[in-house]
Order: C-alpha cells, then structure tokens, then sequence
C-alpha cells in the first residue's frame, strides 16, 4: 500500500529494474518545467531546472540573469520593454 | 557624425545596468563608447544603448564629478557609490619563543681607562617550596615506622569505663 503523498501526483512514477532481477515501482520527485518568457514564450536560457532543497540552497545569482526582469523577461523582450518605457 | 558624442544622454539596455541613464564621456575606436551616470563608468558598446534626445554640455573626457554635476542639472541625483574596505580578518596570534638571554658583553672603552668587569648577577632566591608538598615531606618517617611494633595499646586496668546501672522500667501489669 503505497502512502498517501504518492497518491496526488506530486511525485512521477518510475519503473527501475532492480539487481535482483525484479522491476519495482519508484516514486521520484518532477523535475520543474523550464521556465518561458512572459513575452514572447520562449525558453529562458540561464535558469538551472532545480527544486527543493537543491534550490533552496543555491544562491540567488545562479538561479536567474542578474538584469532587470531576469527571470521572466527574454533579454530581446526586455530591451523592448526598457526602450518604450523610456519614450 | 554619429549619435554617440560626448555630452549624449543614453538608457543602457543591456546588462545589468540596463535601464539606467547614462551620458557619452568619450568616443572611443569602432564601436565602444565611455559611458559614465547612473551606471558604472565603463566601456560599452553602442549597440548597449538607446540615445535620448537630451544632451549635457561635458567635455570629452569629463570626470565622474563634472558628470555628477551635469546630472544634477538633469534633475537626476546620483549615488556616489565607492568601495567597502575589507575588514581586517582575525588572525591568530602565535606564541613567540622569548630570546634567550644572551651573556653581557664587555664593552669596549678607550684605551687607559680601567675595564669595569661586568657586575655579578644577584643571586638567585631558591623556590619556595609548594606548600602542599612541604607539608608531605615534614612528616616523620620514624613515627610511622615504630607505632607497629609496640602492638595494639591494651588499656590499663584502672582506666576502665564505668558503666552506669540503668534504671529498670516498672513493668504494667496486664489487666485482667
């Protein structure tokens, strides 16, 4: 009987192949999806796909562009977003 | 004549000094620029920056503080931002080794002067003994030794304790 907390679908299911010989089910933590600029929708490049502690744990200059709108803003989208502020 | 001369107020957009306003110091060859402002003064290249219509009158090659200066005619203030010192880091302090006292020299004097001999040291007080220690070694060994061989003190006769008689209790008598 599995516990609860396998049961919502937080955790992906996996079917490992043991030594012995026997395929045994395996519940492992989702990997976080990339993350998508609000803009334009494309994948941000520099942000690592980590969760929980391993995010928790790293520093906060490793996790996103260190620029306005880092993060969520795709640098091309961010220029054009700074430029029609300014005028 | 480009749009990047000296006095040329930009918006940096790239970076991490992207949207902050900065002003042309100095053209530099090709492409790069010598910005100063809001943003650190650095290089930069002109593709990093979208001019304004607004222009400062600086000379090429300003410093930071004319440039201060002509922001504030901007209206713009500018954080004269500079370098934390390191603190100084604790160090251990080692324990040095005291120099061993080196033998006094005689000193050299003129020639028919008589040689004064270096003055003796005082001597030396002998430790006081510990205190716990003196009180072990007063103890005399003789004592100890002899007290076994007189045997066990028997106690003389005369000297005996007297015992006191002790009153008897009147016993009740059970009722019948």
């Amino acid at each position: 009987m599995v516990e609860g907390k396998f049961k919502s679908g937080r955790f992906a299911r996996k079917h490992v192949k043991v030594s012995g010989g026997r395929t045994v089910l395996r519940f492992e933590e989702r990997t976080p999806r990339q993350p998508h600029c609000s803009g334009c929708g494309r994948v941000l490049p520099g942000i690592p796909r980590m969760s929980g502690a391993e995010a928790k744990n790293s520093p906060k200059t490793t996790k996103r562009p260190e620029r306005p709108y880092g993060g969520v803003l795709c640098s091309a989208c961010m220029r054009a977003k700074i430029i029609e502020q300014a005028q | 004549m480009t749009m990047f001369e000296p006095g040329r107020i930009c918006i940096k957009i790239a970076g991490r000094d992207a949207g902050r306003k900065c002003v042309v110091v100095e053209a530099e060859k090709d492409s790069m620029v010598l910005v100063d402002g809001e943003t650190r003064r650095r290089k930069c290249n002109v593709r990093h920056l979208e001019p304004l219509d607004q222009t400062v009158s600086i000379k090429a090659g300003a410093s930071h503080a004319d440039v201060i200066t002509a922001f504030k005619k901007l209206g713009v203030e500018l954080r004269d931002t500079k370098a934390k010192k390191a603190a100084a880091r604790p160090r251990r302090v080692h324990k040095q080794k005291t120099p061993k006292e080196e033998p006094a020299k005689p000193v050299k004097k003129a020639k028919g002067e008589p040689v004064k001999q270096a003055s003796p040291e005082p001597a030396k007080e002998s430790p006081k003994p510990h205190p716990i220690t003196a009180e072990v070694t007063k103890e005399p060994v003789g004592e100890t030794v002899a007290a076994p061989k007189e045997g066990p003190a028997k106690p003389e006769p005369s000297a005996k304790p007297t015992e006191k008689p002790t009153p008897k209790k009147p016993v009740k008598k059970a009722a019948m």
